[in-house]
């Protein structure tokens, strides 16, 4: 069990719309082994998204159970689903999510401000994680003096930066130009080749034929 | 991280900086009151305690009720009665005054003719421009000698020494005065002008001037180390015991300054308090722009929470953020607020009194105003779904 470090058990969650109930995934059961490099695909509306944000603790299930790491996470209070988003998953969002008003350093920094390191110890993990992406001699820059490329890549060393063993991209080239966007691609490839554990939503078919593994969605259900 | 947070808000600050200033308008106002009021009351009581304080901080007077004079026991007695009675005072010096008109030849001048013992130059410090007090054996002999203000002098004198010349007191032409010492000038007290006035032996004053044995005034010098105000509350309350309330009129300057102390004290609290409530009208400002900044950021408090921060990290920025809006207002209140200390003490002549209380005072204030507005808009900004906060346009 412990090499799987995702475990999804008959997870559901429901919308309630009204009279409607929208059901965004229904009874999913998937588990995802350490150091896999998994592609999420399925048409728009499916799922992806949501099972993603499941995956990411930034929501919980209807029903059903989530294990990351072994650990699970029903019942979790908010600071502890907290936690797990600060040390175990890095999250890269098609829309980079980044804080406007920082600079790529302090938008590095930040997660680690959370996870309680002294200024010192952030300033070099934060330095070290844009090295990794390409983009040190950018650090001192806003995130609207930055390309989307660029912009990307300094959400990816925010991801990073904690060291945490799972990295969720949800369209993460979806605001990219296919050249940049395979440049990213290349950068998740790498990113995987040292052993972390990588998700990646995307509904074009040949980037997500590039993961060792894919996982089809339609109408909040597993395609077999 | 409080750093860090601190660092956010004035970001957010310098993002609206008009929006900043017209929300810090409140807090800036109520905390400049505040701290105007009372540092101009201070000031305000302490010119007040300083006028009062040239009447002798370390002296009470007795007047005795005009029908006691002729009836009670304020005789020349009561003086040694007092000190034997009432611990604490050094000593009693008796005193008769009226006013009257002195001449010399063609020379004349209203001055108030003032009857004490020997002792009296000496119990009050008088210094002598020329001679110096007349003696106890003057008083026993009931001798007409005089010793004369520094005005009074001047007028009668101008050109030249006054001791070993004559004068005439009130209308009686033959009787003559020896003027033995003059006084340097010296400030007034509240019953006496010194300058203006004319001393003679207590008993020559009884003579010449009443019938009966009483006394219109006994002036009360406290001995070094006591209490001024306690000391005239012993007083007050042995007298009362034995002429009732109405017999005497008691008159202290300490007692005075520290009436008037607590009076403009209660009303600079009075007003001080009146200013708190703009505080709170100033926290209600703030308030808003922590709610319509919350509104603002929520795809920022998505973002912060996807990559870890828990309700009460998110809880703790916003409130710091309030705290420093508050306290920069509270910063600003007080300058403005000694800047107008300074105008009108200055317009009033007034010395300045900065109360450093009131500085503390508004700041823990505005600090208590930025933690309780700030409350709630921080709350809700923690209480935010990610992944809503996250869709926010
Ligand atoms: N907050 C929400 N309220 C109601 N319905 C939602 C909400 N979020 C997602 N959905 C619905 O759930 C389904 C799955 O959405 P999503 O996971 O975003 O799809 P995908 O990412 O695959 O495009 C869609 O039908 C969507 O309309
Ligand atoms: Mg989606």
């Amino acid at each position: 069990m412990s090499d799987h470090v995702i475990a999804l058990r008959n997870v559901s969650r429901y919308y309630v719309m009204g009279e409607f109930i929208v059901k965004a995934l229904d009874g999913v059961s998937v588990s995802i082994a350490r150091g896999e490099f998994t592609s999420i695909m399925g048409p728009s509306g499916s799922g992806k998204s949501t099972m993603m944000n499941l995956i990411g603790c930034l929501d919980t299930p209807t029903d059903g159970q989530i294990l990351i790491d072994g650990e699970d996470t029903s019942g979790m209070s908010e600071a502890e689903l907290a936690f797990i988003r600060n040390q175990k998953v890095g999250f890269v969002f098609q829309q980079f999510n980044l804080l406007g008003k920082l600079t790529a350093l302090e938008n590095v920094v930040t997660p680690l401000l959370y996870a309680g390191y002294k200024p010192r110890e952030r300033r070099r993990m934060a330095i070290d994680a844009l090295e990794r992406v390409g983009l040190a001699d950018r650090m001192h820059h806003r995130p609207n003096e930055l390309s989307g490329g660029q912009k990307q890549r300094v959400a990816i060393a925010r991801a990073l930066v904690n060291n945490p063993s799972i990295l969720l991209a949800d369209e993460p080239t979806g605001a990219l130009d296919s050249r940049t966007g395979n440049q990213i691609m290349e950068l998740f490839d790498e990113i995987n080749s040292e052993g972390r554990t990588v998700i990646l939503v995307t509904h074009d078919r040949e980037l997500g034929l590039k993961a060792k593994r894919q996982i089809h969605l339609r109408d909040g259900k597993i395609e077999v | 991280m409080v750093i860090e947070n601190v660092k956010l808000a004035f970001n957010a600050m310098r993002g609206n900086k008009m929006r900043t200033a017209l929300s810090l308008l409140g807090i800036v106002i109520g905390v400049a009151s505040v701290v105007a009021i009372l540092t101009i009351g201070d000031s305000a009581s302490q010119s007040i305690k300083d006028a009062i304080a040239i009447g002798g901080l370390d002296m009470v007077t007795i007047y005795p009720s005009p029908g006691q004079r002729n009836t009670g026991i304020f005789n020349e007695e009561f003086s040694s009665m007092l000190r034997r009675d009432v611990e604490g005072i050094d000593v009693v010096l008796p005193q008769n005054s009226s006013g009257g008109r002195i001449r010399v030849g063609q020379e004349a001048t209203d001055a108030s003719v003032v009857g004490v013992l020997s002792d009296y130059g000496d119990a009050l410090n008088l210094e002598y421009a020329e001679g110096s007090f007349f003696e106890a054996m003057d008083n026993i002999n009931r001798r007409q000698v005089a010793v004369l203000g520094s005005d009074v002098a001047k007028e009668l004198f101008p050109d030249q020494e006054a001791t070993g010349r004559y004068i005439s007191l009130f209308r009686n032409q033959a009787k003559n005065y020896l003027v033995v010492g003059v006084l340097k000038s010296k400030d007034p007290t509240f019953n006496l002008s010194y300058d203006n006035s004319v001393f003679i032996p207590y008993n020559t004053y009884g003579q010449r001037f009443i019938r009966t044995a009483n006394v219109g005034a006994f002036v009360v010098k406290v001995t070094d180390g006591f209490d001024t105000i306690s000391v005239s509350d012993r007083i007050t309350e042995y007298l009362d015991d034995i002429v009732g309330t109405d017999g005497y009129m008691l008159f202290s300057p300490a007692t005075l300054a520290e009436m008037a102390d607590q009076i403009t004290g209660t009303f600079s609290t009075f007003l001080a308090l009146i200013a708190a409530i703009s505080l709170v009208v100033g926290g209600i400002g703030i308030m808003n722009i922590m709610l319509v900044s919350v509104a603002e950021r929520t795809r920022e408090i998505g973002v912060r929470k996807a990559i870890g921060a828990s309700p009460s990290v998110i809880r703790g920025q916003f409130l710091i953020e309030a705290l420093t809006l508050t306290l920069l207002g509270g910063f600003l209140g007080i300058v403005l607020g000694s800047l107008l200390s300074f105008a009108v003490t200055n317009l009033m002549d007034w010395s300045l009194h900065l109360s450093y209380a009131s500085f503390i005072l508004a700041l823990g204030f505005s600090m208590f105003v930025g933690v309780f507005f700030g409350w709630y808009p921080a709350v809700k900004a923690s209480k935010l779904d990610p992944i809503e906060a996250l869709n926010h346009e």
